[in-house]
């Protein structure tokens, strides 16, 4: 009962109006850029390859861009939200041990941001195939895996919500600059970044590269070793969770979060 | 109840307790001391919150940094006037007496019980982002009682309460004393405290500057010699007869009331004995008689000049 208490109140903190209207501009943007293309597409009389604009979008902003932002907005949430708002205190001088406290956070988290993410790749499939495309096996496959990447990086950023005083600044780099870049390198570098293995679990293979980068990450990405088989990757993400959360746990039951007061 | 032996406490190079160590018995006993003096870290030390640089820190026989079973028996009211808004104040005494291990009826009428301490009943269906900073007050008091506590920390408890309010948790607190509970409180409204206890822990700059019977600390104090101010009808020729004891200091007339005079002695016991008899053979009418240093205030103040 205590975990389903907390878990309905890391929940609650997601639909705070603040929030809601952070994440509505993202969830909505593959479903209008659908739009958009299919209505360029018609202005100048070609014909409009569904599939290929699903997984161009799919793969390039719902899991490339939407995915990772949400977990890094709500994973590192977790905690810091009860350390900014300094209501951690009344959390943390209770005998519920701190492990299933912050456990019973994430879940909420994580159920929020699958949530948000399956919205939006829902809104992108009926904006790309129509409703009565939804049940299309990409757009069921991708709603699958969603929560896989949804628990990966909602690991880490809960991670990093534990382990650091400012976890956005070092999320927000981790998302647009690590996850964006690390995944095309050459070499191993690739192997460092959860949207490697992501990609090999769901390849969005139609992915329009025109739309999802320059000539340089192009080039970059034919210069990669061998695709990782999707097994191997799978083993990666649930040792990738398994380990974030694992780590998470540890440090929020030995870390002090009561801020210093200056003026006491 | 709770220990301290030889607690320090450092952020990074900055100093927030230094070697400090006490016992804390059943009872009310007052944590005072200035703006950043120590009091919120000694808080949080006690309540677990945070660990010890160096030294030791039990509540119970126990340490309590993220300890359970202290928890069971630990109240904390914090300074913090941070709720979650959304939430009446049953809500949030609520949820916390379920993290604590309530359950069913039991949830139930701890809720009420302490709801009805705190003279929440009325308000407490309300969401907390509508109450008054007396009723936050109240409300963070109701969730440190819910789960009837055998230690209580209260981290500056008055704040934003009204003087009828003040009162009211004045009398909770002394009834939670009486009933046998440890119950520290942190306050800078000296007037309260001194209504409440004689028991203080003076900290300031990070170190334990007193600890122990206010009026026996008082006595410690000697550099500072003891004021006792009278009103006389003849107050010059008082004056000059107090002058002729032994420990008395100074007396001065008061330029504003010129029938006041304070005089300074060094021996106040030995003042009061002698004091009565004086008067009589001296034939002096003397219709007020006080001591503005048999108060916290000027302990307070005295101590912390000193260090």
């Amino acid at each position: 009962m205590p975990d389903l208490l907390l878990f309905r109140l890391a929940l609650l903190d997601l639909v705070r109006p603040k929030r809601l209207a952070a994440s509505a501009p993202l969830v909505l943007l593959p479903a209008v850029l659908a739009v958009l293309w299919k209505a360029a597409a018609a202005a100048r009389e070609r014909p409009f390859e569904a599939e290929i604009a699903y997984n161009t979008l799919a793969g390039g902003m719902i899991f490339g861009f939407i995915l990772v932002i949400l977990a890094v907005l709500f994973g590192t949430g977790v905690v810091a939200q009860e350390v900014e708002q300094r209501t951690i205190v009344f959390l943390l001088t209770r005998p519920l041990p701190r492990a299933r406290i912050l456990l019973a956070r994430f879940l909420g988290a994580f159920v929020g941001i699958t949530l948000t993410v399956w919205l939006s790749t829902l809104l992108l499939g009926a904006a790309v195939f129509g409703v009565s495309g939804l049940s299309n096996s990409i757009v069921l496959r991708d709603l699958g895996y969603l929560p896989v990447g949804a628990l990966a990086y909602g690991g880490l950023s809960t991670l990093l919500g534990a382990a650091l005083n400012r976890p956005m600044i070092f999320g927000l780099f981790f998302a647009f600059g690590w996850e964006s870049w690390i995944p095309i390198l050459p070499g191993a570098f690739q192997k460092m970044s959860i949207m490697t293995y992501l990609r090999a679990l769901v390849p969005h293979e139609a992915e329009d590269e025109s739309a999802t980068g320059g000539i340089m990450e192009r080039l970059l990405a034919r210069l990669g070793p061998d695709p990782i088989p999707p097994e191997t990757a799978g083993w990666v993400l649930a040792a990738t969770i398994v380990i974030t959360l694992g780590l998470a746990m540890f440090i929020f039951s030995s870390r002090e979060y009561a801020p210093r007061e200056d003026a006491e | 109840m709770i220990l301290l032996d030889h607690a320090s406490r450092w952020y990074g190079q900055v100093m927030g307790l230094n070697d400090v160590s006490c016992v804390v018995p059943a009872g009310i006993t007052a944590l005072l001391g200035p703006n950043g003096a120590g009091k919120s870290t000694f808080m949080k030390l006690v309540s677990g919150q945070l660990r010890p640089t160096t030294g030791k820190v039990a509540v119970l026989g126990e340490r309590p940094f993220a300890n359970g079973r202290v928890f069971r028996r630990l109240g904390y009211c914090p300074e913090v006037d941070s709720f979650y808004e959304e939430m009446t104040g049953r809500e949030f005494v609520t949820l916390l007496a379920t993290l604590g291990g309530f359950r069913g009826d039991a949830l139930r009428q701890a809720v009420q019980h302490s709801l009805e301490q705190v003279g929440m009943l009325p308000n407490a269906d309300r969401r907390i982002g509508g109450y008054s900073k007396g009723m936050r007050q109240r409300i963070k008091m109701a969730q440190a009682l819910v789960h009837d506590p055998e230690v209580l920390l209260l981290d500056e408890p008055f704040n934003g309460l009204d003087p009828v309010g003040r009162r009211e948790m004045t009398d909770l607190v002394r009834s939670l004393a009486e009933s046998g509970k440890c119950v520290l409180v942190s306050s800078h409204i000296l007037y309260e405290v001194e209504h409440m206890t004689r028991s203080i822990l003076l900290i300031h700059r990070g170190r334990l500057l007193a600890q122990g019977d206010l009026y026996h600390i008082r006595g410690l104090i000697d550099r500072h010699p003891h004021r006792i101010a009278l009103r006389s009808n003849t107050p010059r020729e008082l004056g000059r007869a107090l002058l002729g004891l032994e420990h008395v200091v100074s007396a001065r007339l008061d330029d504003r009331d010129p029938c006041r005079l304070e005089v300074q002695t060094r021996d106040p016991e030995s003042f009061y004995s002698t004091l009565p008899a004086l008067v009589l053979d001296g034939g002096f009418h003397v219709t007020e008689f006080e001591s503005p240093d048999n108060n916290l205030e000027a302990v307070f103040r005295y101590l912390t000049e000193q260090s």
